[in-house]
């Protein structure tokens, strides 16, 4: 059941460069957007065809223009030039705009799948996979495939078709000469490649160290406190000095590295041109060495080495792609376990009504629930108390399939959950949970929940309903005041009462709450109790409980441990039943509590 | 942004780092302009070889000259080799200086600074900032010298060869160094939209990860998935904003050599016609033309690259110049007092308040306290009676006026930070965790020998050690961002322990017991027995167990003492404590009934 999507070495680890069944799946994003695809292709001769003529231009008018001094036709032949410079303007800007279109259209439609995917994945699921993982998928991996996209895909091909161009016109003007520059490249593409390499192994090392110390940064702002009250600033101070200096001397090397690289492609281009004269000085006039062939050769040789830069970077490109594609697709054929059910019912009567049938669970690390049966009424209130772990919380969480039970079934207004369909049932089941979750964004926002079918109207009427109007109209911008990340600029009450104003705006069936004791001050505390009072009225409601007064107002109490239902009664049902609720009653509750309570 | 404030001004920001480096940016620009000499003489050489070429002169004339190239070549590459790694060399030793100096001042820094900042900010500060502040003085310097040198070697040449094609050849040039500089203007601009739109649909993934199960419980998917699609298409607009202008570069780059390539042709062509000029000429110009395109727009391009270097410096400056609230004497001078403090405190007439409170209530108001040394109090109060405040202020967090707390007799603002250190530890309410193993956690603060038990005896005292026996690497478990993989109240108990670990005089506790079970606590509060012998305990008490043990409570309501006592007395006389109690009791009950069963 556990996706196996994620492997701890993930972001460390080697795709293979080409992978065919990959790119098979790749290319069917890339389809709806073949006619742009097809376009950049056409462009790919004509941009190499401009490059390869442009220096036999030269060549023309030197043999036939500059070396006879004759000017006859030489203006049509620098016009020629110039509309070789204008197309190769255009067709490079073309190109450009093209290759970034598709990346990013591509990527657009990868980032929609993926979210999609994950907002269609299960609890269990996210249970299972950390979240920056998850946020990656969508972000960097995505960025990387976009990347192989718009500079990789096409320009590969675009530099291997102008690197044979190159290559053909050479042999064409002068096949000895050709030879010896030829017989140059494929070292020189191999040199490149392998110091490419290496610089990338070092940049990535530097990244990787990068990372770290921002990882360093953020924890020691986070934690600053912790390091001043136990004094470690020293300790901090050399640590981070450590990562410091070992950056400082993996980008000395990376820097080197680059330097290297650069000025080595520089060099050897020269050094061609030298050994072509070399070579050239000790050929007869026969054997069509001009002067204008040497300027053309010098010409062509000043173009090779931008393919052959290129093409050396191409790879870790491709290979980040891959691994990002195997990543994402990974994630894209991992299956959500709770969907709608292909034949699914809707209720005959809606009542409230609610019934476990012999309910077990687990997560997997040994039972939590062990044969839960109970019924509970249209409109009553229902108690639930139990330890710690007795499954107080997956016995509520199965209400709404945020799990599914292994084994027994969970019905609504006597329809089973797992038939009904899943957006259906979780709109009827409102979820009240210990924290309140908030978005960023404005208070407003967050009580609709962007709904459309919820108006800014439904939305204040709910706050008043909940009393978090109350608190919301003493705001300067009220309820469009925006808040920070989780909520943070309000109180753990006020957060509280937002998402119980969710759930009068939202208007479920049947309520289900996990109520929330610690962090809410006294004046919160009272208005919480106020509306969740309201909120029960004529629904359905099964609270787990905390207070003792949730208790007593119930209808019925239900005792949970370990993973059964021990009691289930009214307080006096269960105090003269004398049991386990009883026992602990007796023993906790002192008489003046109890005088005082009741 | 801050683009009144004038260059220079801005610019003596860097003056200490140039100073500083000044013979090494001698030497880089000796270095660069033996490169730029090298890169000159090439096309020249290849001029002199195509006009014995076309002299049809002598072979090993050319022989000679085509071996010039190749040592011209070699010594031109190991020159610009040298010159890059040593300028960038440069930028990088400042990049690492600047950091050292940030890192030490965010170290120096105290809890109202904090209070004010973000902490992305403050990391982007160590990150991008001080690299834009690299990037101008490494690549800057690099950038604008070779333009300069550049132009300094080759032009002279070039004029020297023929000074009307020179002035034509060059006229695209301008062109080119405008348009580049208005160019990556633009382009920053657009790629910070890129960026910030990237950051909103990320924040905007990681939000929906974290509250996936609040949307799902509304069924609100597809909803999200509407949002989701939105901020995606702004993205991709961002993206093909940027794309338009940045695919301009590289054919603008080919326009304006192509531009002056096509000049040099038929204008240059007509001069070797008449004879003006020779094949070579032609040839060495061509060459000068790819020489100089790359310099000219680099220029363009590194302008935007330094101004964005000094607003970072700028911003990096502002905290630089931010000195601590809290400046304890220097430790060195005070050496010699490094001995232990004596656990007694008081507090006489503290008032407190934040700065950027919206009243003007003091939170603390006329605090008058009395701690014997080795005595066990509590605090109790509502929530926002200041409690943990007056906890911050006594671990010296915050500043507090002069006067108002003594520890061991001495004014709390004057004593040394590491021997203030030593003798105090606090284990606040919400103890931020490193990503690191429990071990290190818990021994963040033992100085000296780290004994191997030591951890785990704090851990036991913590009543933690059974449960790290059940994690995969026991002790050495690493916990995760913030400590997310331990339960809330597995994160206090490692706070706890952390707290234990070290062998205070004075330990303050805030509310610790807040996510620990009720049977934990008990056995906690047993084990606090033992260590509070010979040491002074002051805890803030959400638990009436905890009161039960205390020596003196106080009871704090609105930043004032409302009762004090023990807990007997306090029962009889404050109707405030009684309500608080009772409250206390109830909650306990209910969880005693559900752990007992």
């Amino acid at each position: 059941m556990m996706p196996a999507v994620m492997s701890e070495t993930e972001e460390t680890k080697y795709g293979s460069f080409l992978d065919i069944d990959l790119f098979a799946r790749f290319f069917t994003y890339a389809k709806p957007y073949k006619g742009w695809i097809v376009v950049a292709l056409l462009l790919l001769p004509i941009s190499t065809v401009a490059q390869m003529v442009q220096p036999l231009i030269i060549k023309q008018a030197v043999d036939q223009h500059l070396v006879p001094q004759d000017l006859t036709g030489f203006n049509l032949l620098a016009l020629y030039y110039a509309g070789l410079v204008a197309m190769q303007f255009f067709i490079s800007y073309l190109q450009s705009v093209i290759n970034s279109l598709l990346g990013q259209r591509v990527v657009r439609d990868i980032r929609r799948d993926l979210f999609n995917k994950l907002t269609a994945m299960d609890a269990q699921f996210f249970a299972t996979n950390a979240s920056g993982r998850l946020t990656n998928r969508i972000t960097n991996d995505t960025e990387a495939v976009s990347n192989m996209v718009s500079s990789g895909l096409i320009n590969l091909v675009s530099d291997i078709l102008l690197l044979i161009g190159i290559a053909i016109s050479m042999v064409i003007l002068s096949p000895k000469l050709s030879l010896i520059a030829l017989a140059c490249m494929p070292i020189i593409l191999i040199c490149t490649i392998l110091i490419t390499r290496h610089m990338r192994l070092v940049q990535r090392k530097s990244r990787v160290v990068q990372a770290k110390m921002a990882g360093h940064l953020t924890e020691q702002v986070e934690g600053h406190e912790v390091l001043r009250l136990f004094n470690c600033q020293e300790q901090n101070r050399t640590e981070f000095d450590k990562m410091n200096s070992s950056y400082y001397q993996t980008v000395l090397k990376s820097n080197f590295l680059e330097a290297f690289q650069f000025s080595f492609i520089e060099a050897s281009s020269v050094v061609v041109v030298a050994l072509l004269f070399l070579y050239g000085a000790g050929l007869n006039p026969e054997d069509g060495v001009t002067v204008g062939v040497m300027v053309a050769f010098i010409d062509y040789l000043r173009r090779i080495f931008f393919p052959i830069r290129d093409l050396s970077g191409k790879f870790t490109t491709m290979q980040a792609a891959m691994t990002a594609l195997e990543r994402i697709f990974a994630l894209l054929d991992t299956p959500p376990t709770i969907t709608t059910p292909t034949k699914s019912e809707t209720p005959k009567v809606y009542n409230g009504k609610i019934n476990f049938n012999n309910v077990h669970f687990d997560y997997g690390k040994g039972p939590i629930l062990k044969g839960v049966d109970c019924q509970i009424n249209a409109g009553e209130r229902v108690a639930v108390v139990g330890p710690t772990g007795a499954g107080k919380t997956s016995l509520i969480k199965l209400l709404n399939r945020t799990y599914d039970a292994q084994q027994g079934s969970i019905e609504i207004n006597n329809l089973a959950v797992d038939r009904y369909p899943l957006q259906q049932l979780r709109k009827m089941v409102g979820m009240v949970q210990q924290e309140t979750f908030l978005f960023a964004g404005t208070i407003m926002e967050n009580i609709r929940l962007n709904d459309s079918k919820i108006s800014s109207q439904d939305a204040m009427e709910a706050a008043k309903q909940s009393g978090a109007a109350t608190f919301i109209e003493q705001l300067p911008l009220q309820y469009e005041t925006v808040l920070s990340e989780r909520g943070s600029n309000l109180s753990a009450g006020e957060r509280q009462l937002i998402g119980i104003t969710r759930m009068f705006a939202f208007k479920p069936e049947i309520l289900v709450m996990d109520e929330a004791t610690s962090s809410v001050d006294t004046i919160s505390e009272t208005l919480i109790q106020n509306a969740l009072e309201k909120l029960q009225k004529n629904r359905t409601a099964i609270i787990i409980a905390h207070r003792l007064s949730t208790i007593l107002n119930s209808d019925r109490i239900l005792v949970l441990a370990q993973g059964e239902i021990k009691e289930s009664g009214s307080h006096t049902e269960l105090l003269a039943k004398d049991g386990l609720y009883a026992k602990l009653y007796a023993l906790q509750f002192n008489d003046k509590t109890q005088a005082k309570m009741a | 942004m801050s683009n009144k404030i004038p260059w220079a001004v801005r610019l003596q920001h860097l003056l200490p780092f140039y100073r500083r480096h000044a013979f090494s940016f001698a030497i880089g620009f000796v270095l660069l302009t033996a490169t730029a000499i090298t890169t000159a003489a090439i096309p020249y050489v290849l001029k002199l070889a195509i006009d014995t070429l076309t002299a049809q002169q002598s072979q090993t004339a050319i022989s000679n000259f085509a071996l010039a190239l190749i040592a011209l070549a070699i010594l031109n590459a190991f020159m610009r080799v040298k010159a890059r790694t040593h300028i960038f060399g440069i930028g990088r030793q400042v990049e690492y200086e600047l950091r050292k100096v940030y890192h030490n001042k965010l170290l120096e820094l105290d809890s109202p600074f904090f209070d004010g900042e973000r902490t992305g900010d403050l990391v982007a500060r160590g990150n991008n900032d001080v690299t834009a502040v690299r990037m101008f003085i490494g690549p800057g310097f690099l950038q604008i010298t070779n333009t300069v040198l550049a132009y300094a070697v080759t032009l002279p040449i070039m004029i020297g060869l023929d000074p009307m094609l020179t002035l034509v050849i060059m006229a695209p040039f301008p062109v080119a160094l405008i348009a580049a500089r208005y160019l990556t203007r633009i382009l920053y601009r657009l790629s910070r939209k890129v960026a910030d739109k990237f950051g909103e649909m990320s924040s905007f993934v990681q939000e929906t990860v974290a509250g996936v199960a609040v949307i799902r419980a509304h069924a609100q998917e597809n909803n999200w998935r509407n949002r989701f699609n939105q901020e995606s298409q702004e993205l991709y607009q961002a993206h093909l904003d940027h794309t338009r202008l940045q695919s301009l570069f590289s054919p603008l780059v080919i326009l304006s050599g192509g531009a002056g390539s096509l000049i040099l042709l038929y204008y240059g062509g007509g001069h070797v016609a008449s004879g003006d000029l020779t094949v070579g000429d032609f040839v060495a110009f061509s060459g000068y033309l790819a020489v100089l395109v790359w310099p000219t727009v680099g220029l363009g391009w590194i302008l935007t690259v330094m101004q964005r270097g000094l607003a970072a410096l700028e911003r990096i400056g502002r905290i630089l110049d931010t000195d601590p609230f809290i400046k304890s004497s220097n430790d060195k001078i005070q050496q010699k007092n490094k001995n232990r403090l004596h656990g007694s405190i008081k507090i006489k007439g503290l008032s407190f308040g934040f700065d950027d409170s919206t009243t003007d209530k003091p939170v603390l108001n006329n605090i008058d306290m009395d701690i014997a040394n080795g005595s066990f109090i509590g605090l109790v109060g509502r929530v926002g009676s200041g409690k943990s405040v007056l906890l911050n202020c006594l671990a010296r967090l915050y500043p507090t006026p002069k006067g108002c707390i003594t520890i061991a007799g001495k004014e709390i603002m004057e004593i040394p930070e590491s021997q203030l250190r030593e003798n105090l530890i606090m284990a606040p309410q919400e103890s931020f965790l490193f990503s690191t193993t429990i071990r290190e956690n818990i021994q963040i603060g033992v100085k000296g020998e780290n004994d191997e038990q030591q951890a785990w005896r704090a851990a036991q005292q913590a009543v933690f050690d059974k449960e790290i026996e059940e994690f995969p690497e026991q002790i050495d478990t690493v916990v995760g961002e913030r400590g997310i993989t331990l339960s809330g109240g597995q994160r206090q108990r490692a706070a706890l322990a952390r707290a234990l670990a070290v062998d205070p005089a004075i330990l303050l506790l805030d509310d610790i017991f807040s996510s620990v079970d009720a049977n934990t606590e008990a056995k906690i509060l047993e084990n606090l027995r033992d260590v509070a012998k010979g040491r002074t305990i002051i805890m803030v008490c959400h638990r009436v167990a905890a009161l039960h043990n205390a020596d003196h409570i106080y009871l704090l309501d609105d930043g004032e003492i409302n009762a004090q006592g023990r807990h007997e007395e306090l029962l009889q006389n404050s109707e405030l404590y009684r309500n608080l109690h009772s409250n206390m009791a109830k909650e306990e009950a209910l969880a005693q009934l559900s752990e007992a069963s």
